[in-house]
């Protein structure tokens, strides 16, 4: 049957129109749904940007970044097979890779949408409707009153919306250099995210004597790891960190030898045996200057100290959660470092192992070392500690100092007897928190400046 | 402890504390279990192609793939997830002044005694299993020493591209996804199973198999063989009441050795010369693909640092 040429123009071009619309109407959807989440509406012009800013208001920025490239690949595909040479081996090419971007476009537009049912509190078979109906349910969320998110995007702003530049200015001098100790002078921690700069932390001014065993507290994201990671030099902020007044950034491959960082996993070869993890420990992190002998009383001295003597020729992946927890610790331990950074050492411990462990830390940090500790169960050995420093979320989610002290003063500072009630006083709401982050944030500022 | 803080373990020093490593690993971790693997496959091809390898060219190049596809599964094998499986306890010690050099270095010498072990099986079970090796070597005085070279380069090139495999993912699902393709490229391009023309024939430069199968043919002196393929299609084709005729007439007449050695005349591959040049080239592009890997390896863990929690 030969189908005359001018039908198929005709049906051409009321698919190009259809086309044409369903784009009009997705776009304008999508500027109501982004002005209902406090994005800017323009947004949804740019293609490519669209996407990804609808990923911010899902709440997946993943996929809102994946689908914000593929949509730029998808462009250029569709152009070349537009003007491009049909019977060409690369337009054959570009046809197989638009096959393969569908694909995932596809599975990340499913994703996406499936989390904006979440963000506006629906239920999330509608991501179908989403699939099969994009312009539609686009005009509907984005217009009608009936679909409202659940809470606006987070934008991330260099702006401060708690301190103002004074008092940033007055808490960044509060803090003096000093010959031994740890100084932390940290402006702020931003990463890049795509289109936008992510504060993680900000305005963490303090120091730490020799001697101190300081507990660092504070929520799930609220920078606890971030804020260690910018102090040991591993993860450079824009900060100045001054260990026994050398600068741990531009001295770090020197320093590193006095910091010992104990991770919150244990990582650890499980096919070694006790000692012979501690030997080689002991073999990178001892200078070369360090007799054989010597290395070798070090590594028995360390496996007594940390009650690990009798199980040296055991394998490690034998040990138990405790024990292969003082291994790890031990294996900092054996460089003598003088701050000594642990990342949770009793996540998994029961109490009585946690304890002892906390005593044992309070044994290095009597010998004259900086002990610095993130638990999340600190009440159990809290009488251990000289000092705490309280870590809170402000509305950006920002990681910010919320107080740094005795913890006796903590408890008075923040009116609330136990760490626990402290952490549940400054965070967020949707945390189960009190929310009350921001006003100790200033708080704390004001005392430091007033001092 | 007062401990003087001046002078810390360099590359080259590290390097025995990670030897020390590996080699354990092999004894406690079951790395150990590559070697028996690695007999149990050879055994395999030495049912198969035994009867014919080295023997007609139809064997040689048929055995010889499989000589080298037998080589590049146990080097995928051996480190592919080698390093991936413990990149967290790398960013760690990397933290703690362990030099990525060392670690690499150690692995790279570790990796290259596995493979030496693993061609010796090899090589035994070959020799065991009855195939037929030429009696003349060509570039060292032994044979047998010619083709363990051959298989080790193999086996040695394809373990430092899954080391750099290794090394440039975060987990061991990845990199075990990654292996088919690494497999098929190596299939694909070593120039056995597809006729390559064109951009494609450059391409095969780019696989270690390719080098292996010409390395091994021309050991083998392949040119200098007979072929059966044409006999084998004309005694199917017997059906042809003239070409049963043919068949008969070249039995009778015993005509059949000169026809199968003129067949092997026009099969002839230059690529596969047999020639002390030709096969030392071979070597060299395998050992070139050794260093560049391991190059990339080391540049690629030195991003460890850069993982996210």
């Amino acid at each position: 049957m030969n189908v005359p040429v001018s039908t198929f123009d005709t049906a051409l071009t009321l698919i190009l129109i259809f086309l044409f619309f369903a784009e009009i109407t997705w776009i304008v959807g999508i500027w109501g749904i982004f002005r209902k989440f406090g994005v800017k509406g323009w947004w949804a012009l740019i293609p490519g940007g669209r996407k990804y800013w609808l990923g911010r208001c899902a709440g997946d920025i993943n996929s809102g970044r994946v689908l914000c490239i593929i949509d730029f690949l998808l462009l250029f595909c569709h152009s070349y097979l537009l003007f491009g040479d049909e019977n060409s081996t690369p337009y054959q090419g570009v046809e197989i890779l638009t096959m393969l971007l569908a694909i995932g476009y596809f599975i990340y537009s499913w994703r996406l949408y499936s989390r904006l049912c979440v963000a506006f509190g629906k239920r999330r078979w509608q991501v179908v409707l989403w699939i099969c109906f994009p312009s539609i349910m686009a005009l509907i969320w984005g217009w009608s009153d009936k679909y409202q998110p659940v809470q606006k995007v987070n934008i991330y702003s260099n702006s401060d919306p708690v301190l103002s530049v004074q008092t940033k200015k007055a808490l960044a001098e509060s803090v003096e250099d000093q010959k031994t100790g740890l100084v932390v002078r940290l402006k702020y921690r931003a990463v890049r995210d795509f289109l936008t700069r992510r504060y993680l932390l900000r305005d963490i001014y303090l120091s730490i004597d020799p001697g101190r065993m300081v507990l660092l507290l504070g929520g799930s994201g609220a920078g606890k790891t971030t804020l260690v990671n910018a102090i040991i030099g591993y993860e450079k902020a824009n900060a100045k960190i001054l260990l026994n007044d050398k600068d741990v950034y531009s001295d770090y491959e020197l320093m590193k030898y006095d910091i010992g960082f104990v991770p919150q996993l244990d990582l650890i070869r499980g096919n070694d045996t006790v000692m012979q993890t501690l030997i080689d420990a002991a073999l990178l992190r001892l200078p070369t200057t360090v007799p054989t002998k010597k290395i070798d009383e070090s590594v028995k001295e360390t496996l007594e100290k940390f009650g690990l003597y009798s199980l040296r020729y055991n394998l490690v992946e034998k040990l138990s959660g405790g024990q292969r927890k003082r291994l790890s610790i031990a294996m900092e331990y054996i460089s003598d470092p003088f701050l000594f950074v642990l990342d949770e050492p009793d996540s998994g411990l029961d109490g009585v192992v946690s304890r002892d462990l906390f005593k044992r830390l309070r044994a290095i940090a009597d010998s004259g070392k900086i002990v610095l500790v993130i638990s999340h169960t600190p009440d159990r050995a809290i009488d251990l500690f000289d000092d705490v420093i309280v870590l809170a979320k402000d509305s950006r989610r920002t990681g910010r100092l919320a107080y740094y002290g005795s913890v006796n003063d903590a408890r008075e500072f923040f009116e609330r007897p136990t760490m626990e009630q402290i952490l549940q006083c400054v965070n967020q709401k949707d945390e189960g928190g009190e929310g009350r982050a921001e006003e100790f944030i200033a708080k704390y500022a004001e005392r430091q400046v007033a001092k | 402890m007062n401990i003087p803080k001046n002078k810390y373990r360099g590359r080259l020093a590290q390097i025995p504390i990670y030897l020390g490593k590996c080699f354990r690993q092999f004894l406690f971790q079951n790395d150990w279990k590559f070697l028996p693997m690695s007999g149990l496959i050879a055994i395999l091809v030495s049912v198969v192609t035994g009867a014919n390898m080295f023997v007609t060219m139809e064997g040689t190049s048929q055995g010889a793939f499989a000589m080298t596809c037998v080589c590049m599964w146990n080097g995928f094998f051996n480190s592919i997830q080698s390093i991936c499986r413990e990149r967290p306890i790398i960013k760690r010690e990397h933290r703690s002044g362990m030099h990525i050099f060392s670690y690499m270095s150690a692995h790279i010498i570790y990796q290259a005694v596995i493979c030496v072990l693993e061609t010796v099986i090899m090589m035994a079970v070959y020799v065991i299993g009855g195939m037929h090796f030429p009696t003349e070597p060509l570039i060292t005085p032994w044979v047998y020493l010619d083709f363990g070279i051959t298989l080790f380069l193999v086996t040695f090139a394809a373990d430092i591209i899954s080391l750099f495999i290794s090394s440039l993912v975060q987990s061991t699902t990845t990199a075990m996804t990654l292996m088919p393709f690494l497999l098929i490229f190596q299939l694909v391009f070593s120039g056995f199973l597809f006729e390559l023309s064109g951009p494609l024939k450059k391409l095969a430069n780019l696989s270690i198999a390719h080098y292996g199968l010409i390395s091994i043919a021309s050991l083998a002196d392949y040119n200098s063989q007979p072929s059966v393929l044409l006999w084998n299609t004309l005694f199917k084709l017997r059906s042809i009441e003239e070409v049963d005729l043919l068949v008969h007439y070249v039995e009778d007449e015993g005509l059949l050795n000169t026809i199968l050695a003129k067949s092997g005349e026009l099969m002839q591959e230059p690529a596969y010369a047999h020639t002390a040049e030709n096969v030392i080239g071979c070597w060299g592009a395998l050992i070139v693909f050794a260093i560049i890997f391991a190059v990339l390896a080391d540049f690629a863990l030195s991003f460890v640092d850069k993982d996210h929690r």
